[in-house]
């Protein structure tokens, strides 16, 4: 293998792809997904959950309680009168206007007036957690007592966590999002890359030059490795926050970055022209990104059934990672997603001996 | 010396025989024509001799090196200009001989010169999806000049050019022989073969039926006759072979009656019609 006919293929194939209409499509839509999430979650950005507008007429611990609470932002409205509009215009998930004397009055037992505004634009989600939250601090600054000791049991959650690494939105968000982006690599950019050259019979002038097929195809599998690498840098970058374990994390994306570049190369072996690519690679990439959905709601044999897709193993292992949880289990999962990746390759080097 | 040594070449498809044991020789400086209908086995044929497709039998050298043991030192000896037009149609002419010249590990000094040489230097920033179909066959000759190679493989370059741009295709092609390139040349064009090539190979059904001269072949397969048109409109052919050919030719002169005078030498066309049995554009 000559490495400078490999990087001069790549070289030619980054700069190239940038121009290719549906090769930037298939890079870029990942990074928009997740601009997509940041904006449609509440929390997609790791901060800020719920904002609230709050007009105190004095001090309270009412407030001083809401501005502690993690992922609650406060904003002081200037007047009473003026809490509905600058809820809206903060779209914040409701206001509080406190009385004066109110935390005094409440000690007492006097019942102040506290009015609640509520933003009805925000989902009925965002409401409940607010009202749940503006309850326990309004019995907290009373000193009330529960009216009952509740103890809540989450079943079966000390071996999800083992297993899953946690089933939160936070949790969940970024190893879909990688998935995509493996995804996109494995289902379009390295098939496309290779059948654009076979379709535009530029294969043949390269076979003709100094390149063996092995170099290029090897230069098709680096191009798909650049973009996936920085694509998958980039997500990983935004949500750095919630990373536990970064040598677990990177260990994991690169066992899955080599999964999906041999994908590439089955596909783009076996298929011939780019509507092929466009066919198969959709069917692909829906079975690649099908064990990233949260399966909340669905049957328990559809869950037993998506672990025969390798991306499984992958995702659960990117959850793992990302929790820092450095089980038996993460082991597993990444020695099954190399055997499969070893066959992946197998059947790629039978598809191009067949293709010469 | 030889440029090209092919023994007993063949290659099937499955149980298509495409190219069915064919030899040949090419010198070295030499413009060796290729012809053949569609589907002879030409392409198949440089496709094996440039290093991109194995035989299923015999062998051969190009340059010096065996077409299926020394590929890798084949390569950077030769130029393929390919029968379709297979450029990086989103990069500019220069970026698409900057690219070959890293696959050939070349630098990138020679580019100018190159675009100069087929007339492309001031459209080189140009990307390639906005050339014209002669400009995109310049730069194909270009990339395979490029690498300064000793062996360039023409594979239909005017195929489907307009004339004028047919004519410095031709031109060029000249050029790169004058320079010591040996150039194998495929082509639907007899007047094209006829008047490039040093000697052309006919290919039929994957054999070669005749290779010799243009000149050989045409005398070789015409018909040994002049045809002469007399002052009076009357036209009259004198077998050469006859006896009394010269005798009757010489009166004809002498009594000052020829308006004009042919021979009936065969057209490559026609020797190849003769010889395949069938036309060069079925």
């Amino acid at each position: 293998m000559n490495f400078s006919v490999i990087s001069a293929i790549t070289r030619k194939d980054v700069v190239d792809a940038i121009r290719h209409r549906y090769l930037l499509t298939a890079l870029v839509t990942p990074l928009l997904v997740a601009l997509l999430f940041r904006v449609m979650l509440p929390g997609g950005d790791g901060r800020t959950v719920l904002t609230v507008v709050v007009h105190a007429a004095g001090s309270s611990a009412l407030v001083a309680g809401l501005r502690n609470t993690p992922r609650i932002g406060v904003i002081e409205a200037a007047s009473a009168d003026a809490m509905a509009s600058e809820v809206a215009r903060t779209k914040a998930i409701g206001g509080l206007v406190v009385p004066a004397n109110f935390d005094a009055d409440l000690a007492a037992g006097k019942q102040p007036q506290l009015t609640v505004y509520i933003n009805n634009e925000k989902t009925v989600f965002e409401q409940a957690a607010f009202r749940r939250i503006l309850d326990q601090m309004v019995r907290s600054v009373a000193k009330q007592p529960e009216p009952a000791n509740l103890i809540w049991v989450d079943v079966g959650q000390a071996k999800q966590e083992e297993i899953r690494g946690g089933t939160g939105l936070d949790q969940m968000l970024l190893p879909l999002l990688l998935l995509l982006a493996f995804g996109m690599t494995g289902a379009f950019v390295v098939p496309l890359l290779i059948v654009e050259e076979k379709e535009k019979r530029t294969i043949d002038f390269l076979l003709s030059s100094p390149a063996s097929l092995n170099e290029i195809i090897a230069g098709k599998a680096l191009t798909g490795a650049v973009y996936t690498v920085l694509i998958g840098g980039l997500l990983v970058g935004i949500n750095r926050q919630h990373i536990q374990n970064w040598p677990l994390m990177l260990l994991t994306m690169l066992v899955g970055l080599v999964f999906v570049v041999g994908v590439g190369l089955v596909l783009g072996s076996l298929l011939n022209n780019t509507m092929q690519v466009n066919t198969w690679a959709s069917l692909v990439l829906i079975v690649l990104l099908v064990p990233s959905f949260p399966s909340i709601g669905l049957p328990g044999w559809f869950d037993k059934a998506i672990r025969v897709v390798p991306t499984y193993y992958l995702t659960e292992a990117l959850k793992l990672s990302m929790a820092g949880t450095m089980s038996r289990q993460l082991w597993v999962y990444l020695a099954v997603l190399l055997a499969c990746t070893f066959v992946v390759y197998v059947a790629a080097g039978w598809a191009l001996r067949r293709r010469n | 010396m030889k440029a090209i040594e092919v023994e007993n070449l063949s290659r099937s498809f499955n149980s298509v025989r495409a190219v069915d044991n064919i030899s040949f020789t090419v010198d070295a400086g030499e413009i060796f024509g290729f012809l053949g209908h569609n589907g002879a086995g030409k392409t198949t044929t440089i496709r094996m001799l440039s290093g991109q497709l194995l035989p299923t039998a015999g062998g051969g050298r190009v340059a010096g090196c065996d077409i299926i043991a020394e590929q890798q030192r084949l390569k950077p000896l030769i130029g393929v200009v390919s029968e379709h037009q297979n450029l990086y149609e989103r990069m500019s002419g220069r970026e698409n001989l900057q690219f070959a010249a890293s696959l050939y590990g070349q630098n990138t000094q020679r580019i100018d010169t190159v675009l100069e040489q087929v007339d492309l230097l001031d459209r080189a920033k140009d990307k390639v999806q906005n050339y014209s179909n002669g400009m995109k066959q310049r730069l194909l000759i270009a990339r395979a000049i490029l690498h300064r190679p000793q062996i360039i493989f023409l594979d239909e370059p005017t195929r489907g050019l307009d004339p004028v741009v047919g004519r410095d295709i031709r031109r060029l092609i000249v050029d790169m022989s004058q320079q010591g390139v040996t150039i194998f040349l495929t082509t639907h064009y007899m007047e094209e073969a006829d008047q490039l090539c040093d000697r052309v190979a006919f290919l039929s059904e994957g054999r070669i039926v005749a290779l010799d001269t243009p000149a050989n072949l045409k005398t070789a397969h015409g018909k040994p006759q002049v045809d002469v048109t007399l002052d009076n409109g009357e036209r009259v052919s004198i077998d050469l072979d006859g006896e009394a050919a010269g005798a009757q030719l010489a009166q004809l002169v002498n009594n000052g009656q020829v308006r004009t005078l042919h021979s009936a030498e065969a057209t490559l066309e026609e020797v190849f019609i003769q010889l395949a049995g069938r036309r060069l554009s079925e």
